[in-house]
């Protein structure tokens, strides 16, 4: 009924035709006359997200949203509405958003409910740009919201996942092929959308940088077998740039965030190898000190919770043990001093107490560890 | 994230006042002409915030409505977030009643303006659920306007509900309190309430204590409004307050209501934002004691020697510094540091430079110092040297956030308002610290005659804010260090000559005031010699609402106005004495801004136990801990609305918060397993 009222206005149009016409109308927003078929498309994405939601009691009838489906997929639609997402109204961005959503989540009564939902499949095995342009959102100012809350909702998905992370342009293995064809033991050239966004994070502005931020912590914390093996294999790119891009950033949230979720990646036990890798180098020990002397404490408390894992660390590699030793002194004093006002963060006093008997009762000479 | 100029594109004015976290200013783009409020929030103060301060700007960022407050952009300046948002000249609701409740005519043209802003947001899938008077905002010509989305929600599907505990609890509906899943709904009810609020001045059951609230909303039956109102008034309060949120109707239906539909034109609101003004011009704007502000500057840049040794290479370190408040470590650090430093042979880590000031500052009263180091000593020792060396934090006057059931949220936030050194200090502690006179390691002078009580007045209001609010919004290291040396030098001149520090300022502004370019650009032209009345009150609007004004700032720049007022206020060195330890006064305040935003235990905690998994139990435990203790707090700064202390009678309304505290500990005990539901 409720279709009837949307669609019964004499013009024929079925919920088919509209990608149709969406796609027909994005090809020109930016010809002569854009506005007026800015507006135009606009119309069409909000009843197509109509539809999509179905009537405000009830459900839609899941055999014309499986038409509506397919046909957004034949038309290509979602990759021409994420590749020109920036460029829409500012209503027409949030429609694109909520259409994105349901499409993405939409599966037929029928189908096995342990495939993933149609258009979804669709992108991850034959059209994995869809997610990369979706990425590219954050180069716009407009588009990062609206493409990044699409993102994080993917992102559940372990496969849609992997394809941003392994994106790597042309190279064989990269998931521009497909989920399919990615190769997960080959290392990344850095040139894949997933290396854009330290630059996004660090040099975006903040609501960009944010959002990216928030969508670069869900990528690397939510899939527990697929990130400890990306991070293996790529791990000194991967903390090449982190420690250079993120750490060091100029910008106080991008420092502190990133100091945080490197503590989290660490202590992730899944990450257990990528961790005991890190801990070995004496580079990183060093970096991490620094923070520890940032004029701004919660840049220091965050910088705590990574220091730790080097100093807990039964089998510390000799370099990180020379350094240790090097400064046992003066981190004994400046250990006992440090965030003295956490007077009521107990488990910080006691991680910051144990520290302190590990590094005295450290042996006065480097020891190789056993293992 | 790179965006320190963006802040140069605006001429930052007066404050506006202090929200529930961070202080709002007024400012002007400067490209535009446009008048904005910008909020700044001091990202240090947070634990854990940065993603919800996020996510308000998300929701705030995707609405466009002449209903909603515009948000306008937001970028970083050092660890200061800067919210741009559109000024509205008219003020909150919530200051718009002192002087008086509305009338019904006037009601019933916010209320509608209130349901369009609500159908708009309700169709956007967004959830306001704070709708209060104090987030009520007004323009300068009447238009009303939805404002503070801080526990805003975004529904992602249309259908689906909601479950956390956010809200201000006078407001609050009942399915929230009960935590059954809610939707929209939820907002209606508090618009009921709002309207009563705007009639009486006040929520229904605003003489109970908040905690208490949330076990009468769900049990009694709905408040009604009673009294000389129309029936389309009663029923249109009836309509909004019915318990059943299935059959409480909708935005859109309410429009439809005969109250609503004979509302008329929100022109008629001016005369509500007139009333204001005339009744801000008649106040004698009696203000609360001005505290003292005890400051210790203890660490100096450090020398190298102090830094890591790495192999030969030497890392390059930002020096460490203290001068600012937010990040001053314990006092019993800042003690024993300084006793190092009297002793010659010891600390070749201590830095040098400064040895000198501190040894003549002990110089100056041998006596007093000695006892204050000995004493500092034998506690250190002790083990818990917290309780009777911590400092006084300085306090802000002028405060209202107390008056207002503030807002329980599901995430704390910690206000800006340079008076939080610890990042979370207990309740115990801080009661602890209220009723003891400020441990001080090195005696500033005591001020002997008016102009040293003037000077040390200028350093606590004007110059140490000042370089503190500028220290945290340079992000650039050499910068900051150099603001780092002045913090320090000033500090030192404070507690050695608050006199010399009088006549430095005094020579400064007598000497701005003759050139006439800097008088004009410095002063704004005006006389500042001229001791009588405050100016005029600026109309304050601001999209936090539940602020007043607080012209310390100013007051930097007419030293003689600042001293007019000094006179009939407690002087500086007043506090010193414990006999007259005015502090506690504003401290269920300050406990209260600083916790207003603590809540309520929140799904937060999961981010902080996957720092260590092997401890998963202890995390657990300990969350369990950290969620008591903010519920706690939260209740502590869960406040009546509309009752401040009476002066001189602060005390008592300590002991009653001191009660209360106690009894809703014992509720809690029984209560605890309710609540926080992510």
């Amino acid at each position: 009924m409720a279709f009837q009222v949307l669609f019964g206005r004499g013009r024929g149009r079925s919920p088919t035709d509209l990608p149709k016409q969406a796609r027909e109308h994005i090809g020109k927003i930016e010809g002569p006359g854009g506005a007026a078929k800015a507006e135009e498309l606009a119309k069409v994405l909000s009843q197509i997200k109509q539809i999509l939601q179905g009537p405000p009691e009830g459900e839609s009838n899941p055999d014309t949203l499986l038409q509506l489906v397919t046909s957004i997929n034949d038309e290509d639609l979602l990759y021409l509405l994420a590749l020109n997402l920036h460029k829409l109204p500012f209503e027409a961005r949030k429609d694109t958003q909520v259409i994105f959503s349901y499409v993405f989540r939409f599966r037929h009564p029928t189908a096995p409910p342990k495939n993933e939902p149609h258009a979804l499949a669709h992108v991850i095995e034959k059209r994995p740009q869809v997610l990369v342009e979706l990425c590219r959102g954050y180069d716009h100012k407009e588009s990062a919201t609206p493409a990044g809350t699409v993102l994080r909702e993917v992102l559940k998905s372990e496969a849609a996942a992997a394809v941003i992370l392994y994106d790597d342009g042309d190279v064989p293995g990269s998931s521009a092929g497909g989920y399919s064809a990615i190769r997960r033991d080959r290392p990344q050239t850095g040139n894949g959308i997933f290396w854009a966004f330290f630059d996004w994070i660090d040099k975006g502005s903040f609501e960009v940088a944010a959002d990216a931020f928030t969508t670069f912590r869900e990528l690397l914390t939510k899939h527990k077998e697929l990130v400890p093996t990306y991070l293996q294999v790529n791990f000194e790119l991967f903390f090449h740039k982190y420690n250079t891009t993120l750490v060091q950033s100029s910008s106080y949230v991008t420092k502190r965030q990133s100091i945080k979720l490197l503590g989290e990646i660490l202590l992730d036990r899944s990450n257990y190898n990528v961790m005991t890798a890190y801990v070995d180098r004496g580079e990183h020990l060093k970096i991490c000190m620094n923070l520890l002397r940032d004029d701004r404490k919660m840049v220091q408390y965050e910088g705590f919770h990574v220091f730790k894992v080097f100093v807990a660390n039964p089998h510390k590699s000799v370099p990180v043990q020379k350094i240790l030793l090097m400064n046992r002194e003066k981190l004994l004093h400046f250990l006992s001093h440090f965030l003295e006002d956490r007077t009521d963060d107990e488990q910080f006093i006691d991680e910051r107490e144990f520290l302190i008997r590990q590094i005295r009762n450290m042996p006065p000479q480097p020891v190789p560890p056993l293992r | 994230m790179t965006d320190e100029g963006v802040a140069d594109h605006y001429q930052v004015l007066e404050e506006l006042g202090r929200g529930s976290f961070g202080v709002v200013y007024k400012a002007i783009e400067k490209a535009t002409g446009e008048t904005v409020a910008i909020k700044h929030i001091d990202l240090e103060s947070s634990e854990d915030d940065i993603q919800e301060i996020q996510q308000e700007i998300s929701v705030l960022s995707t609405c466009a409505s002449s209903y909603v407050t515009q948000y306008k952009g937001s970028f970083l300046r050092g660890h200061k977030l800067w919210i741009v948002m559109e000024y509205l000249g008219g003020g909150s609701c919530l200051d718009l009643l002192k002087p008086g409740n509305f009338s019904e005519v006037h009601i019933a043209v916010i209320c509608r303006e209130l349901l369009l802003g609500l159908e708009y947001l309700h169709a956007e899938g967004k959830i306001h659920r704070d709708i209060k008077a104090a987030n009520v905002l007004l323009s300068e010509t009447g238009k009303v306007k939805l404002a503070d989305f801080g526990v805003a929600a975004q529904l992602t599907h249309m259908k689906s509900q909601r479950n956390t505990f956010v809200g201000t609890p006078f407001w609050m509906a009942p399915e929230v309190i009960q935590q059954a899943g809610y939707d929209f709904k939820a907002d209606i009810w508090s618009l009921g309430i709002t309207a009563i609020e705007f009639a009486l001045g006040e929520p229904p059951h605003a003489n109970i204590h908040p905690m208490k609230v949330l076990f009468q909303i769900p049990k009694n039956p709905p408040p009604r409004l009673e009294g000389k109102f129309s029936k389309e008034f009663k029923d249109f309060i009836a309509q909004c307050l019915v318990k059943d949120p299935d059959h409480r109707p909708s935005a859109r239906d309410l429009l439809k209501h005969r109250f609503i539909r004979s509302a008329g034109k929100v022109e008629a609101l001016q005369e509500l934002i007139n009333r204001k003004q005339m009744w801000d011009a008649k106040q004698d704007r009696v203000k609360l004691p001005v505290f003292y502000q005890e400051t210790l500057h203890n660490i100096s840049p450090k020398n190298e020697s102090d830094e890591w040794v790495f192999d030969t290479v030497r890392s390059v370190v930002v020096p460490r510094r203290g001068t600012v408040r937010s990040r001053k470590p314990s006092p019993a650090f800042v003690a024993e540091d300084a006793m190092r430093k009297l002793d010659v042979k010891d600390g070749p880590l201590q830095p040098i430079t400064p040895q000198t000031v501190k040894k003549s500052t002990v110089r100056r009263q041998p006596s007093n110092a000695y006892q204050s180091h000995a004493s500092v000593r034998r506690i250190t020792s002790n083990g818990s040297p917290r309780a009777s060396v911590s400092s006084k934090r300085p306090l802000q006057p002028d405060l209202s956030f107390g008056n207002s059931g503030s807002t329980t949220r599901l995430f704390r936030r910690v206000p800006s308002d340079h008076s939080n050194p610890e990042l979370s200090p207990t309740l115990e502690e801080f009661k602890h610290n209220e009723n003891r006179p400020p441990s001080i390691y090195q005696t500033p002078v005591e001020p002997t005659n008016k102009e040293a009580m003037i000077g040390r007045r200028l350093y606590n209001k004007a110059i140490e804010p000042s370089l503190d609010e500028l220290h945290a919004q340079t992000a650039t290291s050499s910068k900051r260090d150099a603001l780092a040396n002045l913090s320090d030098a000033f500090a030192y001149l404070n507690s050695v000559d608050p006199e010399g520090a009088y006549h430095l300022f005094r020579n400064i502004v007598t000497s701005v005031s003759q050139d006439s370019r800097l008088n004009q650009v410095i002063l704004g032209g005006q006389n500042n010699a001229q001791p009588g009345p405050p100016p005029k009150t600026p109309v304050d609007g601001t999209p936090q609402g539940t602020v007043v004004i607080n012209r310390e700032r100013r007051a930097m720049s007419s030293v003689s106005v600042s001293s007019a007022a000094s006179t009939n206020l407690p002087t500086p060195s007043s506090n010193l004495s414990p006999t007259k330890l005015l502090m506690s006064q504003e401290n269920p305040h300050l406990l209260s801004h600083r916790r207003r935003r603590s809540a309520v235990p929140s799904d937060a905690g999961s981010v902080i136990a996957a720092r260590s998994p092997e401890k998963g139990e202890r995390e657990r435990e300990r969350e369990q801990r950290d969620r008591e203790k903010e519920k706690l707090a939260a209740m502590e700064a869960l406040r009546y609305p509309g009752q401040n202390a009476v002066p001189g009678m602060e005390h008592c309304k300590q002991i009653t918060d001191l009660l209360y505290s106690r009894w809703t500990d014992g509720l809690m005990a029984r209560w605890g397993a309710a609540g926080g539901r992510g």
